[in-house]
């Protein structure tokens, strides 16, 4: 049987595993359009600060693939997917290879959103921070420039305008919505977010969508952004990421914002599975989500790994949609949704912790300052259970497993 | 099977001996004057927590499909092939918090000062010279035991017999701490 994987992030690593820990005589390809090994993307801001050194973001080695007979195909581009003839295309015009398969896995990830507005692609010194290169590209700058824009405030933006004030730049983050970090937080916390990054000199522009990169061939000199020229020698964009779904046209794999999967990681193809930052598939309250964190992307190519070996035996349990950031080392986190029909709360110490309940259940909750116990508000939301009983006790600090371990009746005090 | 932690809950009397006992383990001196000089100070990795009219020494449960270890976009989050235990190579651990945010049991802390993930790794040094993790050998009433799951089941059946026996009341059975899956391990 011939596996072949489309990408080489945690997704593709993950499926990769699995199959080979099953089925020790499978061929495995796996295709990646960068030509380096597997790294990880979650620490490229750190990478960018000089916090973490370049080689900790490599996370296998070519021995990897060597020892689990893998063949690579890296440094060229999936290009199209045949799922009549069961073959896929590897780069562009004559040197175009086919590769034929028994089973596909697209773990291409996503793409970092450019929006269209002018100058942001061809001018030099603006990028993205999406991938190695991109982190590669900005540090390579960092010695000529004195200002950066970042442009977009979710997470990525913060930690990437993090990472260049500690590089000692002049950083402004500009930002279309009213609030930083609109896609995590409510406004109560965005301010608190908001806040610290003036603290730490950071110049926060709200209600300010980029329209225009200004310079020319020598490189960037200003971002116009809600009317207002910002001059800077460094743009980093961090718009948002959607999943990639340029290489799919008329493969017949059916897609909406990613490609649809379903809890086995199966497409709408038969034998051609999807999981990570490209797909679109079950949360765990049954919703066809597009979540693209680092756990939904191992977690699901192990299972579509599984079942690309032996069909139907692994199945998802849903997505997860948790979202933590640190700014300037304080954490900030959230899940799940902030209105519920209502909210917990606790605050002190320049921490501010708010559970949403519905039903009589956790549904969402967001912490700033701290980010102790949340898995365990995580676990109690993904089971469902009922925490009417010991609600006014979920947010003291002495709260914990402990108390939802299954207990023993009292026991009986016998004398001695 | 290789030996596990496994919690007595009634029997715990909240003295929080395992929480001393577990700084000191972690600390450099390794001894108790020593562990409260040192700045920072040495975090215990077992917390006693409050669990109704009963208290329970919470910490790590290793599962077997741990969510922190799928969760770690930095490899840190390990498991480590003699003891089965799963801990955080510090030195790669960028302090992200992932593994706190998947953890259902509260298994994995932020420790802000370090910014590393902080957690429970059943003191590979101690049980390596064959003794029992820190916390277990601390417990003056013996509410943790480490051993196999067989010498467990052993250890129920002569708790049994000595309170059939009327040795003492340690009724043991059907309360103990097993959630070692992450699947199904908290109360509905
Ligand atoms: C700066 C940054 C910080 C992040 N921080 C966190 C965090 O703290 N926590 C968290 O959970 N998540 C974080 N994420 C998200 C996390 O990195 C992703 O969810 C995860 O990497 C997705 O894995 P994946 O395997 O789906 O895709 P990716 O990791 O994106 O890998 C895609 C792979 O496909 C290859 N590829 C792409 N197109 C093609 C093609 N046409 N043909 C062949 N190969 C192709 C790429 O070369 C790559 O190897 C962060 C991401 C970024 C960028
Ligand atoms: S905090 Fe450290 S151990 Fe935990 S997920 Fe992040 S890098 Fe891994």
């Amino acid at each position: 049987m011939k596996i072949v994987i489309i990408g080489n992030g945690p997704a593709a690593v993950a499926a990769a595993e699995a199959a080979r820990e099953l089925d020790g005589d499978c061929g495995i390809t796996m295709i990646s359009k960068e030509a380096v090994p597997f790294y990880s993307p979650c620490p490229l801001a750190e990478y960018v600060e000089a916090s973490v050194p370049r080689a900790h973001l490599f996370l296998r080695d070519g021995r990897f693939y060597r020892d689990r007979d893998i063949t690579t195909l890296f440094g060229r581009p999936a290009t199209a997917i045949d799922t009549e003839a069961r073959q896929v295309t590897v780069g562009g015009g004559a040197g175009a290879t086919l590769v034929a398969y028994d089973r596909l896995f697209i773990a291409a990830g996503a793409r970092a959103v450019m929006p269209p507005i002018p100058g942001l692609a061809d001018t030099p010194g603006v990028f993205a921070l999406k991938t190695l290169a991109d982190a590669d590209g900005i540090v390579a700058r960092l010695a000529a420039a004195r200002r950066a824009v970042v442009i977009g405030s979710g997470f990525i933006g913060l930690e990437a305008a993090q990472a260049l004030v500690r590089r000692g730049l002049a950083v402004t983050v500009v930002e279309a919505l009213g609030q930083v970090l609109p896609q995590m937080l409510d406004a109560e916390m965005a301010a608190l977010v908001e806040t610290r990054l003036r603290d730490h000199g950071v110049a926060v522009r709200l209600n300010s969508p980029a329209q225009a990169v200004l310079g020319g061939q020598a490189g960037v000199a200003a971002v116009r952004a809600g009317g207002r020229e910002i001059s800077c020698d460094l743009v980093v964009c961090a718009a948002g990421v959607r999943p990639d779904l340029s290489l799919l046209a008329g493969s017949g794999i059916a897609t909406a914002t990613g490609i649809l999967a379903n809890e086995f990681m199966e497409t709408s193809q038969p034998d051609v599975y999807a999981a990570g930052d490209i797909v679109e598939a079950l949360d765990r309250q049954g919703k066809h989500r597009v979540l693209p964190i680092w756990p939904n992307a191992v977690n699901g190519g192990r299972i579509a790994g599984g079942n690309m070996v032996a069909a139907r035996t692994r199945s998802y349990r849903g997505l997860d949609g948790i979202n933590v950031v640190r700014i300037f080392d304080l954490p900030v986190v959230s899940f799940g949704s902030s209105t519920g029909e209502r909210s917990l709360r606790y605050a002190g110490n320049g921490i501010l912790k708010k559970l949403s309940l519905a039903g009589g259940k956790v549904v969402g909750a967001q912490f700033f300052g701290d980010v102790n116990a949340t898995g365990l508000y995580h676990g109690l939301m993904n089971k469902g259970v009922d925490v009417g009983s010991f609600e006014s006790e979920l947010l003291s600090p002495g709260f914990g497993y402990g108390r939802l371990v299954p207990r023993p009746p009292l026991p009986i005090r016998r004398a001695a | 099977m290789e030996k596990a932690i496994f919690t007595f809950i009634e029997k715990c009397v909240a003295c929080k001996g395992c929480e001393i006992a577990c700084a000191v383990e972690h600390s450099q001196a390794k001894s108790l004057f020593g562990a409260i000089a040192e700045s920072p100070r040495p975090r215990p990795r077992v917390r006693v927590e409050n669990a109704g009219a009963y208290s329970y020494p919470a910490r790590c449960l290793h599962c077997e499909d741990a969510a922190c270890i799928a969760a770690c976009p930095m490899g840190a989050m390990t498991r480590n092939a003699v003891t089965n235990a799963v801990y955080v190579d510090e030195s790669k651990c960028i302090g992200c918090w992932m593994c706190v945010m998947v953890c259902p049991f509260g298994g994995v802390s932020a420790d802000p000062v370090a910014k590393k993930a902080h957690k429970c790794d059943r003191c590979p040094d101690r049980t390596a010279r064959g003794e029992d993790p820190a916390c277990v050998a601390a417990c003056p009433t013996r509410a943790m035991i480490y051993a196999t799951p067989e010498e467990l089941a052993a250890h129920r059946r002569q708790a049994t017999a000595m309170s059939a026996a009327g040795m003492a009341a340690a009724r043991i059975a059907g309360n103990v701490d097993l959630w070692r899956s992450q699947k199904g391990g908290m109360r509905k």
